[in-house]
């Protein structure tokens, strides 16, 4: 036979098995009050016990499965009035003993739990148990609502069964439900924006205290929610007795897919009912949700947020990079080609320079052996003003200026050719303002004085203009010298060089292009640069 | 006018003498000096009312012997052999210069300008203004002087928002919301300023891109200003502007 006690709290009585003082020893003190025993068929192997249930107070539940028969014994704390007392044993529904007192003759003292304590203890009788639920309830007159209740179950424990499932869905009007009755094992549910609650229905039993529900997220195999809290009101059942049921908020489902409802006996685990013992009482279901929003955790959004700007991030990164690698590549390319076409500019200039310079000084030259001091300043400070042109590193000249120079150097070789000169601006251009780059026309202007006209002496005409035609402005020079072939490289005459640089001068003023036309036969040569839209 | 001549090289004094006595009769050269001690004690002693004066003596400047000197109480008209850094000084000081070899029209004209300044007293401030100007070692926002017909403006470079051309006038828009005329043409003050930054847009067109709002698209480009003017952009101009604003 087994001895085991079942915990009354603040209960100040106790019922004891009649026979068997060995057995499982339970040495608990409790803060008053004493103990119930029963005392088993030694031929029992498992017995489980709880006597903790939410929103179930002062009930113990004790599963006997292989149990034959139970004696009981109750003992009391020797201060206590036992004559208050009142007990009632019920075989299933069908009450055996009603508000009995204890037969005070019967007590004897008793050390009930094998501890210390010397008890006053009796027997409740002995009972066969086999398929049947025995409760025992015990009160004390002095407080005849505190019943105390102890579930002895001889019966296999039915497993669950949902009886209906359903969802709370907001209409205009409040709210409105729609269940799905008698479940199969296999559940499809949709759940959309306006559904909000969902109701597990359970079937009726009058052990529903024991059940506890879970949900599974079938994915990651986590217990996504629990509830113990039965509850009746809403659901009558065919017996007119209202069923259990539990509600879950639609919340705890993040995503779709599939879940599992578990309800299962509660708290027998703690008493070591093996995984396969307890299936036995656990049913399963399986919910397929599907959600037409997707919710994610906290954790989960974070997760994403994290990774979605980390992602944005990277490729505006990698965009901003690449753009910017683009662009400063294709600037410094850019910069790199004005370089290159600025230095080859500078050196063409400087190409230039012994042409005009050495004759310039040999015409000064011829000034002075002539003894014409005057005429010799002046040109020398005319020479001083050319060369510092050339030196001068200015990319831009104005037209007034240009034109200066050219007077300049055109009264100097005039010294020594006798020829005659005309340059002249069109009154529509704002000579002063407009600027083009220094040195554009001298080694053209030069090319007609010593190749063009210098034969000619007095005979010899050179003209040059500026002219504005629309938006381009035409610079022209003509002599009306002996020509020359177009086609032939003459590499004395500054010409190639200047054609070089024209071609220098349209790399970096790509919108404006410089063109360039040289029309030579016997009568003489006309050379026109446009500087397209220039003006 | 009473001249004294300043060189550290006596061919140029010999040279100027006899430009001088050929081209500007007015002129009477009281004295000649090759090194700025020399001419500091001939300054003080002939008070003279003109001064040429080299810029680069050796070691020495002709901006020292400015300085030396307490009372500036006549013209100076520099002469130089190369556009120099005392140059740019002095342009930026509104005074006159003159490169060697000496152009006798050049020579001319710079002397009828002294004999009007003498006239009509308006010298003052421009040799102490271009002396501060050299004197700053650290570099600094430079102040331009705007020679006005009565008066000499002394300009901060960041307070000049724009100038236009008008023929070989030039108007300066400044930040006042003042315009100014001055009887140059534009093309000397893009000399000068582009090195601060400014930028020519268009042919008449100098900006200062500090005062520059926006880049407009219409009528092929142009600038908005913060003051609400719009300035054309010139084709040929237009790849710069953008290089100088992008900055």
């Amino acid at each position: 036979m087994k001895k085991i006690i079942f915990i009354f709290l603040n209960l100040v009585i106790a019922i004891s098995t009649v026979t068997a003082q060995k057995g499982i020893d339970f040495n608990k003190i409790y803060p008053s009050g004493g103990k119930l025993l029963m005392c088993v068929d030694s031929s029992a192997k498992n017995v489980y016990y709880s006597n903790v249930f939410p929103n179930q107070p002062n009930t113990s539940f004790s599963y006997l499965p292989e149990v034959n028969n139970i004696s009981f014994q109750i003992n009391f704390r020797k201060n206590i009035n036992i004559e208050h007392y009142r007990y009632t044993i019920l075989v299933d529904d069908k009450s055996i003993v009603v508000n009995k007192s204890i037969n005070k003759a019967q007590l004897k003292d008793t050390h009930a739990g094998g501890d210390d304590e010397v008890f006053r203890s009796t027997t409740l009788g002995i009972f066969p148990i086999k398929g049947k639920i025995i409760t025992i309830l015990v009160y004390s007159i002095q407080t005849p609502l505190d019943i105390y209740k102890s579930v002895f179950y001889g019966k296999s424990i039915p497993k669950a069964k949902i009886k209906a499932i359903g969802k709370r869905s907001t209409i205009e009007k409040g709210v409105d439900y729609s269940y799905i009755i008698d479940p199969k094992e296999k559940i499809k549910l949709n759940l959309t924006k306006k559904d909000d609650e969902l109701t597990i229905v359970k079937d009726r039993t009058d052990i529903d205290y024991i059940y506890y529900t879970s949900i599974k997220d079938k994915q990651t195999n986590k217990i996504i929610s629990e509830s113990t809290s039965w509850q009746y009101g809403s659901h009558i059942d065919e017996t007119h007795q209202f069923s259990p049921y539990l509600k879950f908020d639609k919340s705890i489902f993040k995503k779709s897919g599939d879940y599992e409802v578990i309800i299962q006996p509660s708290a027998f685990g703690r008493y070591k009912m093996l995984p396969n013992e307890m299936e036995k009482y656990t049913a399963r279901y399986t919910l397929s949700i599907t959600l037409d929003e997707v919710r994610f955790t906290n954790r989960q959004m974070l997760i994403f947020g994290i990774i979605t700007a980390l992602l944005l991030g990277a490729i505006f990164g990698a965009a901003v990079t690449y753009i910017k690698r683009k662009a400063s590549k294709k600037l410094a390319q850019q910069s790199k080609q004005k370089e290159i076409a600025q230095l080859q500019l500078n050196s063409v200039r400087s190409q230039l320079n012994p042409h005009f310079l050495f004759n310039a000084l040999a015409g000064i030259q011829n000034l002075m052996n002539k003894n014409e001091i005057d005429n010799a300043n002046r040109y020398l400070s005319k020479f001083a003003r050319l060369t510092r042109n050339v030196l001068d590193s200015k990319e831009l000249i104005s037209l007034t200026k240009e034109k200066t120079l050219l007077d300049d150097y055109l009264q100097m070789e005039q010294l020594r050719f006798g020829f005659q000169y005309n340059l002249s601006a069109s009154s529509d251009l704002d000579t002063e303002n407009i600027e083009i780059p220094s040195m554009l026309l001298q080694p053209f202007v030069e090319n007609a004085v010593k190749h063009g006209i210098a034969e000619k002496g007095k005979d010899g005409k050179i003209t040059v203009s500026f002219e504005k035609q629309t938006s381009n402005l035409i610079l022209s020079i003509q002599d009306n010298g002996k020509g020359f072939d177009t086609t032939q490289t003459y590499n004395g005459l500054g010409l190639a060089l200047s054609k070089n640089r024209i071609s220098l001068l349209n790399t970096i003023y790509k919108n404006t292009p410089f063109v360039l036309d040289i029309q030579s036969n016997t009568n003489g040569t006309a050379v026109t640069i446009t500087l397209t839209e220039w003006l | 006018m009473r001249a004294v001549l300043v060189d550290d090289e006596l061919a140029n004094l010999e040279n100027l003498q006899v430009l001088l006595a050929k081209n500007c009769p007015e002129v009477k050269v009281v004295a000649i000096a090759s090194n700025i001690d020399d001419a500091f004690e001939k300054v003080n002693l002939h008070r003279p009312d003109l001064l040429f004066l080299d810029i680069q003596m050796g070691k020495t400047t002709g901006f020292d012997l400015l300085n030396k000197l307490s009372k500036k109480s006549f013209e100076v008209i520099f002469v130089t052999a190369y556009d120099n850094y005392g140059i740019q000084a002095v342009k930026f000081a509104a005074l006159d210069y003159l490169l060697k070899p000496v152009d006798p029209d050049e020579l001319i004209t710079a002397v009828s300008k002294a004999e009007e300044r003498i006239k009509g007293k308006i010298n003052g401030e421009q040799l102490n203004f271009l002396l501060n100007q050299i004197k700053q070692t650290e570099p600094s926002i430079p102040k331009i002087a705007l020679p006005q017909q009565h008066e000499i403006r002394y300009v901060s470079v960041d307070d000049i928002v724009r100038c236009m051309a008008d023929n070989t006038y030039t108007f300066f828009y400044l930040s006042s919301g003042e315009k100014i005329l001055i009887s140059k043409p534009l093309k000397e003050y893009s000399d000068l300023l582009k090195p601060q930054g400014f930028v020519r847009a268009h042919q008449s067109h100098l900006v200062n891109p500090k005062f520059v709002k926006s880049w407009l698209k219409e009528d092929g480009g142009m600038l908005l200003m913060n003051n609400g003017d719009k300035i054309p952009v010139s084709k040929p101009n237009r790849e710069m502007v953008k290089l100088v604003l992008g900055k």
